[in-house]
């Protein structure tokens, strides 16, 4: 730059500024001295004057990134913010959406799977570092149906050719009791019926994890088990004040959806205690009921282990051929529970113990599916005239079919006679 | 069966994942003809075939679970020990009170697993319930003239582009289209499937189009079997991650995607089997007999 001085080498004046990496050089243009040097390095006083600017904020980004992933990348910001996850998740989930984008099939889809690919991206990242985020939860904040969300989820599953953890259910049950509203009294939740968030979570903890050993949480949605195994838990805290509160006035208290399947996993639930209960001397006395066994979840969860040794026989087990059980001779399907008294009528026997089945393999078949007859069909029979002329249309047929077409067409040009 | 903690269980559920890479096995059960009702003839003829060969109609009538898989499988199973007896040696050992290759007992409930190393032989055979085939009839259709001259026909060309037809026997449903092309699903068998397509091709036929029966091939076929007992999918997906996918927030059952045969199984906690993917019978066969070393493996045997 001119005016600037001159170069004490060789004494052009011809000096030009030009950075060697970060640092400022003035640099004579003839014969290539250094003239004067900036600072390379900055003094903490400096730093904190400077102000960094990310590059999503630069316009770097804009010249560079389609306006649609622009905005996909700042949905994925938000919806990370909004559900309030560590600042890293944020970046695995914006790395997850500009690798999605490269694929074509992603970039030329509708607008509406690009909304639900930023739900994917986010729950994907969670479930990797193991946050306990529900599809439900996503598919809320979205607005979005659930059967496009899977769709979405599947595809960009595979198209990326990433392993995604199952969901945990311990975290889950934390993050989703913690988010019952029952901890402190308010106007809505009488002093009754709070309680104290420890020890509610972790008799849920106990109960869920006796849900899962009794076959009652696999294949099924997690969550409602999880709400039923929560509202046992808090009745049996307190069953005294708390056995008349249902579950769907519970589930309002707590200001948390009830899901559809939760009360018939309550039952289930309810039903496993009961045969626990069986087992346990001073409860067998007591004829207990589904009311009157939360009484007493607290022992049974405490023995939760030996009960349910005691209380089923293993369903997956192969059955001896010689083992000799009361009309048992097929393959773990029947309930035996009234069946124990076959062959000895008379004596009164403790029911032998019930099978531990899934519940949809306990339930009696809701139609027969019979064998189908052997089929002797060779596919070079004959085929006979007659059978494909019952298929076709005799010529009167025909004509007054298409007088018929001929009529409704006549009448739908006519829209609104006058 | 002691399960003193709640991660026990799972330690056990580390099946190899051989068995799904395995080169199959045939079907290939010795028991199949005891497992079907074949009760010791008191009285016994001198001429041994013609008894033989009542028992093998009386079999296939009494139970009506006999495949032809399972047919041809008892053959290969004689033909394999041609020597040592006549020709149905598995027909003659309840009759003689001896068998001198598998010792057994004379029960014909109680499945019995013959010297094979390697993959379960079971007798457990996948039921077909669906076949998916194509064919090329050869000529271009008028779709609208089939519509109005067929009885059994729909055309919506604002809904879908072909031609939905039905017949009665075998029921079945096809889609013609008019390059020509055919699609025939509903068949429960290969036979029954080409069968139907057969009669398409004859109802268009008779229509007028000069319409050949090209390239018939099927596409798909589905199966289902049921293993009988519960299955921990969870476990499942643990040992299996690189071939199983389950995500019970989505659907109950896990998708199993086998390589080698390539097929897809829906694996359900009841033991339920759906097999598809297959284009010929011998996959399913091949993939259920995978599938079921696998899954035997997370039997515990009391």
């Amino acid at each position: 730059m001119p005016g600037r001085g001159s170069c004490p080498d060789c004494g052009s004046a011809e000096l030009v500024e030009d950075s060697h990496y970060s640092q400022n050089q003035l640099v004579c243009s003839d014969c290539g001295c250094v003239v004067t040097e900036g600072v390379l390095t900055t003094t903490f006083s400096d730093e904190g004057n400077l102000r960094e600017v990310t590059y999503s904020r630069s316009t770097g980004e804009n010249e560079q990134v389609s306006r649609s992933e622009q905005r996909g990348l700042r949905r994925v910001r938000d919806l990370c913010r909004v559900l309030q996850l560590p600042p890293t998740f944020e970046d695995t989930a914006i790395a997850y959406y500009q690798q999605a984008y490269q694929h074509a099939g992603i970039r030329t889809a509708r607008l509406q799977k690009k909304e639900v690919l930023v739900g994917c991206c986010v729950l994907i990242t969670c479930r990797q570092r193991n946050w306990p985020l529900t599809m439900g939860t996503i598919c809320t904040l979205l607005y979005a149906d659930l059967d496009v969300f899977s769709g979405t989820y599947m595809q960009i599953v595979k198209l990326l050719g990433l392993d995604v953890p199952s969901l945990c259910l311990v975290d889950l049950v934390k993050t989703y009791c913690s988010s019952f509203k029952l901890f402190e009294a308010s106007p809505s939740v009488p002093a009754k019926y709070v309680e104290d968030k420890e020890k509610m979570l972790s008799r849920t903890l106990q109960l869920v994890e006796l849900a899962d050993e009794t076959w009652l949480v696999t294949g099924r949605h997690p969550l409602p088990v999880i709400t039923a195994a929560t509202f046992l838990a808090w009745q049996s805290l307190r069953p005294s004040d708390r056995l008349t509160c249902s579950l769907a006035r519970f589930c309002k208290l707590a200001n948390v959806d009830l899901p559809y399947p939760a009360s018939s996993r309550l039952q289930e639930l309810l039903a496993v205690l009961l045969r626990m209960a069986e087992q346990l001397a001073w409860l067998q006395v007591l004829k207990l009921d589904k009311r009157s066994v939360v009484k007493h979840i607290g022992d049974l969860l405490q023995h939760r282990h030996m009960l349910v040794r005691k209380a089923f026989r293993d369903g997956t087990a192969e059955m001896d051929p010689g083992e000799e059980l009361q009309g048992q001779g097929q393959g773990p399907e029947e309930e035996d529970v009234g069946s124990s008294s076959l062959e000895l009528p008379a004596v009164k026997r403790p029911a032998s113990p019930a099978l531990l089945l899934p519940p949809c393999m306990l339930k009696p078949p809701k139609r027969v599916c019979s064998t189908p007859p052997v089929s002797t069909v060779t596919g070079d029979e004959d085929i006979s005239d007659s059978e494909i002329e019952q298929y076709l249309r005799t010529p009167q047929e025909v004509r007054d079919f298409q007088k018929a077409q001929a009529a409704r067409q006549a009448a739908q040009s006519v829209p609104n006679p006058p | 069966m002691d399960r003193n903690d709640s991660l026990s269980p799972f330690d056990r559920y580390l099946a190899s994942p051989q068995g799904a890479m395995s080169p199959g096995i045939p079907v290939f059960s010795p028991m199949m003809h005891y497992g079907t009702g074949l009760t010791p003839q008191p009285v016994q003829s001198t001429d041994g075939l013609s008894t033989l060969e009542e028992e093998q109609q009386q079999a296939k009538v009494a139970t009506g679970q006999l495949s032809t898989m399972s047919q041809q499988a008892t053959q290969e199973a004689s033909d394999q020990t041609p020597p040592l007896f006549n020709s149905h040696p598995l027909m003659t050992a309840p009759l003689l009170g001896t068998t001198p290759l598998y010792p057994s007992p004379m029960t014909p409930i109680t499945p019995m697993t013959p010297p094979m190393p390697a993959s379960e032989i079971t007798e457990l055979v996948p039921q077909l319930h669906n076949i998916v085939c194509m064919v090329n009839l050869g000529c271009k259709l008028d779709l609208k003239r089939i519509a109005l001259l067929a009885r059994n026909a729909e055309y919506n060309p604002k809904r879908f582009v072909a031609v939905i037809m039905r017949i009665r026997e075998p029921r079945t449903t096809a889609l013609f289209f008019s390059s020509g092309k055919m699609v025939c699903t509903g068949g429960k068998s290969e036979e029954q499937s080409r069968l139907a397509a057969r009669k398409y091709a004859r109802i268009i036929q008779k229509l007028g189009f000069p319409a050949k029966f090209l390239d018939f091939k099927i596409q798909n076929m589905v199966g289902s079997c049921d293993v009988k007992f519960p299955i921990r999918l969870e476990a499942l997906l643990l040992s299996h991650r690189q071939f199983a996918s389950y995500e019970p927030e989505l659907f109950p059952g896990l998708v199993y995607r086998m390589i080698k045969p390539r097929i897809v199984l829906l694996i359900f906690v009841s033991g339920k089997v759906v097999l598809t993917g297959a284009k010929v019978r011998r996959e399913i066969n091949e993939a259920f007999n995978n599938i079921y070393s696998i899954l035997k493996g997370f039997r515990k045997i009391s």
